[in-house]
């Protein structure tokens, strides 16, 4: 992919992701009292409206993207030998995929029930 | 006037494990140069001072050095406006030494070459044998004007911090030697331009210090240079918009 597609995608979601939890920290003070936000009970409700699991899931996939996208870079700057880019970029890729993975996969055990409070 | 206190970084790479400080006291008068302190101790204290010059009016770029911890040209940098009594000569960052304060510039013009610094034809024969004046309207050229003006120094490069950690971006002269080229309306090879710099090492790894900006002493801007090919790179549109304009203006002009 050439680089001002992936750069498009890191300015992407920077907005998004800047929108997304500024949502979600509203969300956290506003429907849920800060001192409960965090407690088990909560958590698990919040993933059991569908709504609350698709933005989850959504700012999940927008920040870990962001993020290794921005390491990517970093590590592009601190080195710059054709092995290194291109084991940073299948690396970056890979980390993407897992994270979302095991995070995608939390959300949906709590959906589906695989989590009990 | 007092005295001038002179410290010149002194380094031979081919002699000296590392570089030391050699302190000068250069008699000062008003308007002197940094430029003219260094000559005058390079030629009453120490012949062996490495210090490269030659306009001497900041039109060929080659006394670029850092000053006071600042990258400036040495003949276009007065004592006076540093303020104090002492000036600290130091060669430019970024760039390998090759004696005291001269510096190897070939990688830096490698780059200015690699982005194609000239107008791109995409007829080779009407390139090599033109039949007619291609023209630019006062605000187009307005557009790229102030990039016009780069003495290629290397100052700007200098300051670079991306540069500095990453070796294979092109730097801030050549990114926005890449933009006066590829905005100006005559030009058609801003593709084959832009395909070299949209990588991963190109034109993203800029992230807009502005330190370029801060220390060119023609007045250039090359961080904006370098956010509008940003712009024109995003939007794909600088080859079609070089095309549609220069299309307008391939009239044949009357020659007098």
């Amino acid at each position: 992919m050439r680089e001002s597609r992936l750069m498009l995608i890191q300015y992407t979601t920077a907005v998004l992701a800047v929108a997304l939890v500024a949502v979600h920290l509203l969300m956290q003070g506003i429907i849920t009292p800060y001192s409960t936000a965090i407690s088990f009970s909560t958590i698990l409700s919040i993933y059991r409206s569908w709504f609350y699991a698709i933005f989850l899931e959504a700012l999940l996939v927008v920040v870990l993207v962001h993020g290794f996208n921005g390491l990517r870079i970093i590590l592009h700057e601190w080195k710059q030998t054709a092995p290194w880019s291109r084991w940073t970029d299948i690396g970056t890729l890979v980390a993407i995929v897992a994270t979302v993975a095991y995070g995608t996969r939390t959300v949906i055990l709590a959906i589906f029930g695989g989590v009990s409070g | 006037m007092t005295d001038l206190r002179l410290a010149i970084q002194r380094f031979d790479p081919s002699r000296d494990p590392k570089p030391r400080m050699v302190e000068y006291t250069v008699p000062r008068r008003q308007g002197m140069t940094v430029l003219e302190a260094l000559l005058f101790a390079r030629d009453y204290m120490d012949h062996s001072i490495g210090v490269r010059f030659s306009c001497r009016q900041a039109s060929c770029g080659s006394c670029g050095m850092k000053i006071n911890g600042r990258p400036r040209l040495a003949c276009y940098t007065q004592v006076d406006e540093l303020g104090g009594d002492s000036v600290v000569a130091q060669p430019m960052d970024n760039y390998a030494i090759i004696k005291d304060l001269v510096t190897d510039l070939g990688s830096f013009f490698q780059k200015h070459a690699q982005v194609t610094p000239r107008l791109v034809r995409s007829d080779a024969r009407e390139q090599d044998n033109p039949t007619k004046e291609y023209l630019i309207k006062p605000d187009e050229l307005s557009k790229v004007l102030q990039f016009t003006y780069c003495i290629k120094c290397g100052l700007c490069t200098s300051a670079c911090p991306t540069v500095a950690t990453d070796s294979k971006f092109p730097g801030p002269q050549a990114l926005a030697q890449a933009y006066r080229y590829t905005a100006d309306v005559r030009d058609q090879g801003g593709a084959e331009r832009i395909e070299s710099l949209d990588s991963e090492h190109g034109i993203w790894r800029c992230h807009f210090a502005g330190s370029c900006s801060y220390v060119c002493p023609k007045g250039v801007d090359p961080a904006l240079g370098v956010q509008l090919l940003k712009r024109h790179v995003m939007s794909g549109k600088p080859p079609h918009l070089a095309e549609e304009a220069s299309k307008e203006y391939r009239a044949p002009q009357t020659q007098t």
